[in-house]
């Protein structure tokens, strides 16, 4: 949908030519990446309305009085969307304004268009509003694998074994989905065409298969296996091939995630307490991952850009956390659990426990803003983002 | 029903093995997607790939398994494919129910307070060496379903190789892990997670001829 849209018009605003020379502490300002901005919207209604304050809000941009705004944005809709960003106040002279127009797809996807390209103009961040997210639902004692847009909408149930599923995962261009599978009874790992919904075991040795994790240029995958006596970290080639155990822990390792280039991944290791380490793709000796904080430190997962690792910490109350992806102190953002970037690696998708059910919510992580998905039923868990 | 002895169950068990072997690893089944491009051939079946599952299935005349207190089990190559163990087994969730052992938090650690329980289930496992056993592991609610995944398949492996060492064949036993995602009881205090930080005993019977 997102490459039928064309953009039929746009032009940049020139009213840099009527402002001052900005001032250095403007442009600081503005550019902050951990500041809540403030935006006004006017004239749009109904979905056009809703998707585009609910898709500003994920990045951290709140809704105010066009008085108190640093952006003005308006437009109108009707069988195309035409969107207008303008900024005001101090920094109208931001030169980031623009005029464009939407057509084709739906009222929805138009929104979700201007709606990145506002953000691209503001926080200067790649577009996730076309992007998808898969999620496992329970319903009494049953749990299948969903898959919807990255506000809820749209959800598709992708099993109907009628059994339990966990740790879903995408090939990297969101077109495999591996996850684990109870349909036999036993954990095997899945691998699921999202498109054709023709499906395969990847994974089926004795004892535990599950956890799995696609390396980023999708050659390699990890997972969990118990099949040694012990739950430990493997990995092997994308057709199931060449499987090489990495870890050697008498208790159990868990929650594998792909450093970027492919070559690294950090884990989780239960020994006494859980701890985050990294380890190569070839095997070779553990590192640990310094964080600078105590606790079980469970679920990591890298940002596609390599910078930073989210994770959980905790062992009633839990936090997710952010830490340097070479080590260092981290930093505490909001309660909740098992996070998973957005392909913008600012954005993350995570759980958060509503009256002990579990709701999916987002995470402007700058700023540390929450917005919980779009209204879904049944208990949603263990989202993935698809990048 | 019980008269089959070890032998014959492994034999079983190999010649299933060798009977399946060809359609090991076609895809499973196929999950219609609402809207998805049905014109769209289906991958080929990924013919070559290694499962893992034992080409030849088990040796009937498999060495006796050594243990080691302490030393961690492996699953090895005598491991029969799940599919078989489930079309020809009967479970029953009863016989061995009084005796669900029950874990610490955050803890794989069998408890002194669970001995008696396992050398009943060891017990009755030797004089029915024709009937398997599947311990299922589970945690409590809090933790991450990737963690509770992992921690539960260890729980599961204590008690096999706790089983192990009371002189039970481990070929006899097989692990799941169901995570946070199969609670006993209901509840957010102690005195539901207690007893939601189990392993389960699931008796496999050979159905009769």
């Amino acid at each position: 949908m997102k490459k039928s849209l064309k953009i039929i018009l746009a032009f940049l605003f020139s009213c840099t030519l009527h402002a001052q020379v900005p001032r250095q502490i403007d442009i600081v300002k503005s550019n902050d990446a951990t500041r809540l901005i403030p935006i006004s919207i006017s004239g749009f209604t109904g979905e056009a309305d809703s998707v585009l304050k609910f898709d500003l809000s994920v990045l951290g941009l709140q809704v105010t009085t066009a008085d108190n705004a640093e952006y003005l944005i308006s437009g109108s809709q009707n069988a195309s969307l035409e969107g207008r960003l303008q900024p005001t106040g101090p920094n109208s002279s931001a030169g980031n304004g623009f005029a464009r127009a939407y057509s084709g797809g739906n009222t929805r996807s138009q929104a979700h268009a201007f709606a990145d390209d506002i953000v691209k103009a503001i926080r200067g961040t790649s577009p996730i509003f076309h992007t998808k997210i898969a999620f496992c639902r329970k319903v009494g004692p049953i749990m299948e694998l969903c898959v919807s847009d990255f506000d809820g909408q749209g959800v598709v149930q992708m099993t109907h074994d009628g059994a339990l599923v966990a740790t879903p995962a995408w090939s990297p261009g969101g077109r495999q989905l591996f996850y684990t599978s109870w349909k036999s009874s036993y954990t095997q790992i899945f691998e699921h065409d999202a498109a054709t919904g023709q499906r395969s075991v990847f994974a089926a040795y004795g004892g535990g298969n599950f956890n799995p994790s696609i390396s980023p240029d999708g050659k390699k995958v990890a997972m969990i296996l118990s099949k040694g006596g012990s739950p430990n970290l493997y990995v092997c080639d994308s057709d199931g091939s060449n499987l090489k155990e990495l870890t050697f822990e008498r208790d159990e390792a868990s929650s594998p995630t792909w450093s970027p280039d492919s070559q690294t991944i950090c884990y989780v290791v239960h020994s006494g307490r859980a701890s985050l380490r990294k380890i190569s793709v070839n095997g070779g000796k553990p590192q640990p991952l310094p964080t600078g904080i105590g606790g079980n430190l469970t679920s990591p997962d890298w940002s596609p850009d390599g910078r930073m690792i989210i994770f959980t910490s905790g062992s009633g109350n839990f936090t997710l956390w952010i830490t340097p992806a070479a080590g260092g102190e981290a930093e505490q953002l909001v309660a909740g659990e098992d996070p998973c970037w957005a392909p913008n690696s600012r954005t993350v998708i995570f759980t958060r426990q509503v009256n002990h059910n579990p709701v999916l919510s987002l995470l402007d992580v700058p700023t540390k803003h929450v917005k919980d998905v779009g209204q879904l039923s049944g208990s949603c868990s263990q989202p993935a983002w698809a990048r | 029903m019980k008269t089959l002895n070890l032998v014959s169950v492994l034999f079983i068990g190999a010649a299933l093995t060798l009977g399946l072997a060809g359609c090991a690893h076609k895809p499973v089944s196929t999950t219609p997607i609402p809207n998805g491009n049905r014109n769209t051939p289906p991958p080929s079946p990924q013919s070559s790939r290694d499962t893992g599952l034992p080409p030849g299935g088990m040796e009937p005349t498999a060495p006796p398994v050594t243990i080691t207190p302490g030393q961690q089990i492996p699953f090895g190559t005598n491991t029969t494919p799940w599919s078989d163990v489930i079309a020809n087994h009967n479970e029953d969730a009863e016989t061995l129910k009084p005796d669900t052992v029950y874990f610490d938090f955050d803890s794989s650690t069998i408890k002194k307070t669970e001995d008696k329980k396992l050398e009943d289930v060891s017990t009755y496992l030797k004089g029915h060496m024709a009937d398997a056993l599947r311990v299922e592991g589970n945690c409590d609610e809090r933790g991450t379903e990737k963690y509770n995944l992992s921690l539960g398949e260890r729980r599961a492996l204590a008690v096999r190789e706790y089983l192990a060492n009371l002189g039970v064949d481990p070929r006899q036993v097989v692990t799941v892990s169901y995570g946070k995602a199969k609670p006993a009881v209901e509840g957010h205090n102690e005195a539901a997670w207690g007893k939601n930080r189990r392993d389960d005993f699931i008796l496999l019977t050979p159905k009769t001829p």
